[in-house]
């Protein structure tokens, strides 16, 4: 894990144009204590938080009765890890034919806040009286990929964590019946995590951008050098 | 109608049949995707206008339908249904694949979830390429099944083995 510069995961509170943002992050410090990890200001733009795993649960409630963000706006997760398989619009660098392997992976950067895993949970939560949308963040360790639920909360979370299950197979304690929402019942794998193989790519690689007429006004088309056309 | 399975139908009125189906078109859609959107510009509007080339849309069920128009993204999950409303449309039926998701899986062709070609799960008759085709292409593709059923042998069809998809 390469940590973001000190300056954006250390408080960047800036009171005197943020003071909405500071004082909640202030009181989220203070109610919460150890539980608050990480988190990143931007001041008159966005409040990112990041807890610890065993308080993921406990959050909504906080957030909603005592902070007054009665919006959830949406629940998902994030895998940090960079793909195996290579980027995948540049056929220069898409090594898509090799095997994975571990160690050329490149390190992995967090985002805001920072992180210490592979896998976050993260939330969106808005306040309809203060106009204020706060983002917050869990870590998930990869040996235990459990987390609490927020369904007891906001009902409306259900489906959210019934998609984070599917797609990147985590799993929130309490959650009322995980079971697959977009995909056929009988699906394998969580298509969303970076090493999750894509049968067609690894058959044919993505022969990069190609344009096979020429562009009006020119003389040939250009299909013998994709990484110029584009 | 025992002639026309015995092929020892006139040739005039293969003729007149053939030309009596292929303009009376009831059209079933299986709108997916953005593809749907033209779809229901030539279907609905009265720019483009099938019903001028004997193309009937939108029965109430599939099982008063002629022609299916798939027009969208056939996902692994909707693939079953497609499959399910196909077998309830009578004989004689024709498909039409509208758009590159429903030909080939066109911008999804690596997709974990997106069905690579309608084709794999229902015989088309005609592909309409395209992403999204206009309405325009779509009724290139109707005339174009248009002439495929006005040179059909009917005896042909109903004699042959069963259709294996």
């Amino acid at each position: 894990m390469i940590p973001l510069p000190s300056e954006t995961t250390e408080d960047t509170i800036d009171a005197q144009t943020d003071e909405a943002r500071s004082a909640l992050l202030d009181a989220m410090v203070a109610d919460l204590g150890d539980a608050v990890v990480g988190h990143h200001l931007m001041p008159g733009t966005d409040l990112w938080v990041r807890v610890c795993t065993e308080a993921w649960g406990d959050l909504a409630a906080y957030l909603r009765e005592r902070q007054r963000f009665r919006f959830f706006g949406w629940l998902s997760a994030i895998d940090w890890m960079p793909s195996p398989y290579g980027r995948s619009l540049d056929s220069n660098v898409d090594n898509i034919l090799e095997p994975p392997d571990a160690s050329k992976v490149a390190e992995t950067v967090t985002g805001f806040a920072g992180g210490d895993t592979r896998f976050q949970v993260m939330a969106r939560v808005h306040n309809l009286s203060t106009n204020l949308g706060l983002t917050v963040k869990a870590d998930v360790a990869d040996d235990a990929l459990t987390v609490g639920t927020w369904t007891n909360t906001f009902p409306g979370a259900e489906w959210h964590e019934r998609e984070a299950w599917e797609m990147f197979g985590l799993n929130f304690a309490g959650h009322p019946g995980l079971r697959h929402l977009y995909l056929p019942g009988e699906f394998e794998g969580y298509p969303m995590r970076k090493d999750y193989p894509l049968l067609a790519r690894l058959i044919k690689p993505w022969p990069g951008i190609v344009d096979v007429e020429p562009m009006p006004g020119s003389d040939e088309p250009s299909t013998e050098n994709p990484e110029g056309s584009n | 109608m025992g002639l026309v399975e015995s092929g020892k139908l006139p040739k005039p009125l293969t003729t007149l049949l053939n030309t009596s189906r292929k303009y009376s078109l009831w059209v079933y859609q299986w709108g997916l995707a953005c593809c749907a959107i033209e779809m229901g510009a030539a279907f609905g509007s009265p720019r483009y206008d099938v019903m001028r080339l004997g193309v009937i849309p939108l029965p109430a069920s599939p099982r008063q339908a002629d022609l299916v128009v798939i027009s969208g993204t056939v996902t692994d999950k909707m693939a079953p249904a497609i499959r399910r409303l196909y077998e309830q449309m009578p004989e004689p039926k024709y498909v039409i694949s509208m758009g590159s998701c429903a030909n080939c899986g066109g911008p999804y062709w690596d997709s974990y979830s997106v069905t690579k070609g309608v084709d794999q799960i229902i015989p088309v008759d005609v592909y309409v390429p395209g992403c999204p085709p206009r309405p325009e292409a779509l009724l290139e593709g109707i005339v174009l099944l248009q002439e495929q059923i006005q040179n059909e042998d009917m005896a042909a069809k109903w004699k042959g083995d069963p259709l294996a998809v």
